[in-house]
């Protein structure tokens, strides 16, 4: 047992669940982070260098440390582990045969090699959950090729879409827009643990098995509405998607997303707006009228939102029953009333001595609260370094 | 694949060897994120029971103006598996079977505004009396506690909220407002976090009740940013750019809207993009010689990219690409998704049909499974109160005079 150094935990959702994570993507790391914070042990295998995502932007300012992968690692463990060294080999061997589940995102072809070969682990370690998270998925007859974030979020659909609304309409000749940051990523990940403590939750009866997970797949589950609109005979395109009305606007201080779906939100709307004459018109009070005059309608909610401050209009809206939002920053985030309440994020140590805020998770579990870590771990910090045969007891 | 509305029973057989055959939902989940949730769990081989009424029936069953669609929808996405009961849960009688449906499942999953189930009766309290070791999903726009958990919001709200939309968009373009990907990846970690919950209760035998604010969700999509901003950084929105690669991008190609997306990792990429290309001076030239150097001279490569990739196919290209080693893709629509033989050798995309539905794609398997099976979609979208017999019936026990009398007197409505 390499854990020899676990101590009793509180009851969590994952306690006692030991995962094992070889990743060098985001999407298999995302999916071992959201396993860790419920509970489960993760234990990230490293090569000797640590893993790539150690290096991966965005770094701090200062330290050079990645604030990528402070997010991703939190509180998980590490061990060093070269896969391409006998003796990291034997120490993967000692380590599955203690997992429950085991993440994966090596290439099809490099696996072999490095003794990832889903059908001898399969062999080997038969209650084993096996999770491989690669761009295209292992199977079918793109598994073999590249991609990055930018790449898996327009092979999945939703890039081709973005932006929709304000963007598209001030910058109708640009590229098609990716979301911010790892998005793509992010959902073959949660689409990855997902189906991890699926197969996990059918050992006893099936056994351990291979799940073989794609981050196109999940980019194109989330976006499934645009497929269903294709089978009704739409092809949606960026231009097109928008909200007839309602959506991103510039307040006299910021940004404001406004949207109203349901025939009481435009009464409450117009008294927003402070019951203006043009929306005095009854032809209005139909909401098919309505979506064929969006334009019109978003022209004058511009015209008033550009007089107005942000959080005066959001504090009415709120209270008329209009959705509105500040679009805020990070920092507006870090610093919200609503966030502190809920403990949404946790300081952690960084290794120069400084204090970063992480976000801990997106789920809250009311009966036994999540732990909160506080270190993100350092290399080979569980102190099993495989590349030396010597250290391996 | 031809998939049929299956009499429950024939479903219940197919979903014995998917991995969630056996965990039964009841399912209070309205709008798209929640539903979302327990139908990717259906897909894992969940039964999942839709509670609606004739009042309040699901928004796909009406005309949604707002998105151009005029009618009720033929097939729904995140309605397909499921079954349908019609319950009044104005009506007391009606709360009371919902109480009891809720007894005889695993999971009860809800996404109202905060306090609108406990209000019906029906919160994760009054719940456990019936269904001691109750899972029960709480999905809600901002979540059960805090000073906004009351606000109403939809996925454009949740990203303003979660600081993703100000971080999208065009560097010198305002904010972007996410749309559905961002209900249900919502709704995706809400099933994930499900998962955890019931393997909890298998091994103590104790409730949990999980909240998810999507809100949160919105915000563990920019958890880097987040990093940084807490240590006094303001992070800029990045559009197409990153921070590390170059070329990075999407570029315009021959075809008329047709885009190719490029991401060079390394030096061994970026000597193959060239060699594709045929830029030998590109390759060569000493701007570009390593990583951090084309990271500089990102404006300047991607003004040359435009040039070079500008009359090209973008399919071809992306295939040679690839073929080098080069991270490409095009930037596919709906209809070249559903055209992709990969999606569908995969199950991702899968064929469906009914009656009285026309053959059409659907998403399919959210992953594949070597053992198990049945993963999928096994039935399409169910009408209003289509499987009464096996629930209020086979389930609840309830006899036909009582379900008529229930019905009469619209506690089933």
């Amino acid at each position: 047992m390499l854990l020899n150094d676990a101590s009793p935990v509180p009851d969590l959702p994952l306690s006692g669940c030991l995962v094992i994570e070889h990743a060098s993507s985001v999407a298999a790391a995302y999916a071992g982070r959201q396993l860790a914070a419920m509970g489960a042990t993760v234990v990230m295998l490293e090569p000797a260098a640590g893993s790539p995502l150690r290096r991966a932007p965005p770094l701090l300012e200062g330290s050079g440390e990645s604030a990528l992968f402070t997010y991703l690692a939190l509180g998980k463990r590490s061990v060093v582990c070269d896969l391409e060294i006998p003796a990291g080999r034997e120490l993967l061997q000692r380590e599955l045969a203690q997992a429950d589940i085991f993440i994966d995102d090596t290439p099809v072809h490099e696996r072999n090699a490095l003794g990832l070969e889903p059908a001898a682990l399969a062999a080997a370690f038969p209650a084993l959950v096996h999770v491989s998270v690669l761009p295209f998925g292992s199977n079918g007859p793109k598994a073999g090729w590249r991609a990055e974030e930018v790449n898996l979020l327009h092979a999945g659909g939703e890039g081709f879409l973005l932006p929709n609304g304000l963007s598209n309409e001030l910058f109708p000749e640009r590229a098609p827009l990716k979301i911010y940051g790892h998005f793509a990523g992010y959902q073959g990940g949660c689409a990855a643990a997902l189906a991890g403590l699926s197969a996990w939750w059918a050992v006893p009866d099936t056994g351990g098995q291979y799940v073989d997970v794609s981050v196109q797949d999940a980019v194109l589950a989330v976006g499934a509405f645009a497929l269903q609109r294709l089978g009704d005979g739409s092809l949606e395109h960026r231009t097109t998607r928008r909200f007839r009305y309602g959506g991103v606007f510039e307040a006299r201080d910021g940004f404001i997303e406004l949207l109203t779906l349901e025939d009481r939100q435009w009464g409450a709307l117009v008294r927003l707006l402070g019951e203006p004459g043009w929306a005095d018109d009854p032809a209005l009070g139909d909401p098919l009228e309505r979506s064929r005059r969006g334009d019109e309608i978003n022209r004058h909610v511009r015209a008033w939102m550009a007089r107005h401050d942000v959080e005066d209009i959001v504090r009415r809206a709120q209270e008329l029953g209009v959705p509105a939002a500040r679009y805020r920053t990070p920092a507006d985030v870090l610093g919200g009333a609503h966030e502190g309440a809920r403990g949404l994020f946790v300081p952690v140590a960084l290794a120069d001595g400084r204090t970063a805020q992480v976000l801990l998770a997106p789920f809250q579990f009311s009966s036994t609260p999540l732990q909160r870590p506080s270190a993100v771990p350092s290399l080979g910090e569980m102190g099993r370094a495989a590349n030396a045969e010597e250290t391996i007891s | 694949m031809s998939t049929q509305h299956a009499p429950h029973k024939t479903t219940t057989a197919a979903a014995h060897k998917s991995p969630l055959a056996g965990v039964r939902i009841a399912d209070f989940t309205i709008h798209a994120a929640g539903p979302f949730c327990t139908h990717v769990l259906s897909q894992l081989g969940a039964e999942c029971i839709k509670i609606e009424s004739k009042t309040r029936p699901d928004a796909f069953r009406k005309p949604h103006a707002v998105y151009g669609r005029m009618a009720a929808a033929t097939f729904d996405q995140v309605s397909a598996n499921k079954l349908s009961v019609r319950l009044n849960l104005k009506s007391a009688e009606g709360v009371a079977l919902a109480k009891r449906l809720v007894a005889v499942s695993d999971i009860a999953a809800e996404s109202f505004r905060p306090g609108v189930m406990k209000r019906l009766g029906l919160g994760f309290d009054d719940l456990l009396l019936g269904k001691p070791d109750l899972v029960m999903l709480s999905l809600s726009s901002c979540g059960q506690s805090g000073p906004d958990s009351h606000f109403a919001g939809y996925a454009p709200l949740f990203g303003a909220w979660g600081g993703l939309g100000w971080m999208s968009g065009y560097t010198d373009g305002p904010p972007v407002e996410m749309r559905h990907v961002m209900d249900h990846s919502a709704g995706m970690h809400a099933a994930t976090a499900l998962m955890a919950a019931l393997h909890q209760r298998r091994r103590t035998g104790r409730p949990q009740h999980v909240d998810l604010a999507a809100r949160e969700v919105a915000s563990a999509m920019i958890g880097d940013a987040l990093v940084q901003a807490s240590l006094g950084a303001e992070p800029a929105r990045p559009g197409n750019g990153d921070l590390a690669m170059a070329p990075h991008g999407v570029y315009a190609t021959a075809g008329v809207d047709r885009w190719l997306t490029v991401a060079v990792r390394n030096d061994a990429e970026w000597q193959a993009l060239a060699r594709v290309l045929n830029q030998p001076a590109a390759a060569a030239d000493e701007r570009f010689a390593s990583a951090s150097q084309r990271w500089h001279q990102r404006q300047a490569l991607d003004v040359l990219m435009a040039d070079w990739l500008a009359d090209c196919d973008a399919d071809a290209m992306a295939q040679r690409l690839q073929q080098a080693g080069v991270c490409a893709h095009v930037s596919w629509n709906m209809q070249d998704i559903a055209d992709d033989a990969h999606l569908l050798a995969r199950g991702a995309l899968t064929q469906v049909s009914s009656a009285d539905i026309p053959a059409r794609l659907a998403v399919g398997a959210p992953a594949r499974f070597s053992r198990s099976e049945g993963v999928g979609i096994r039935r399409l979208t169910p009408t209003l109160g289509q499987d009464e017999d096996y629930v209020f019936g086979e389930l609840l026990g309830l006899g036909a005079a009582e379900r008529a009398d229930l019905e009469q007197r619209e506690v089933i409505l």
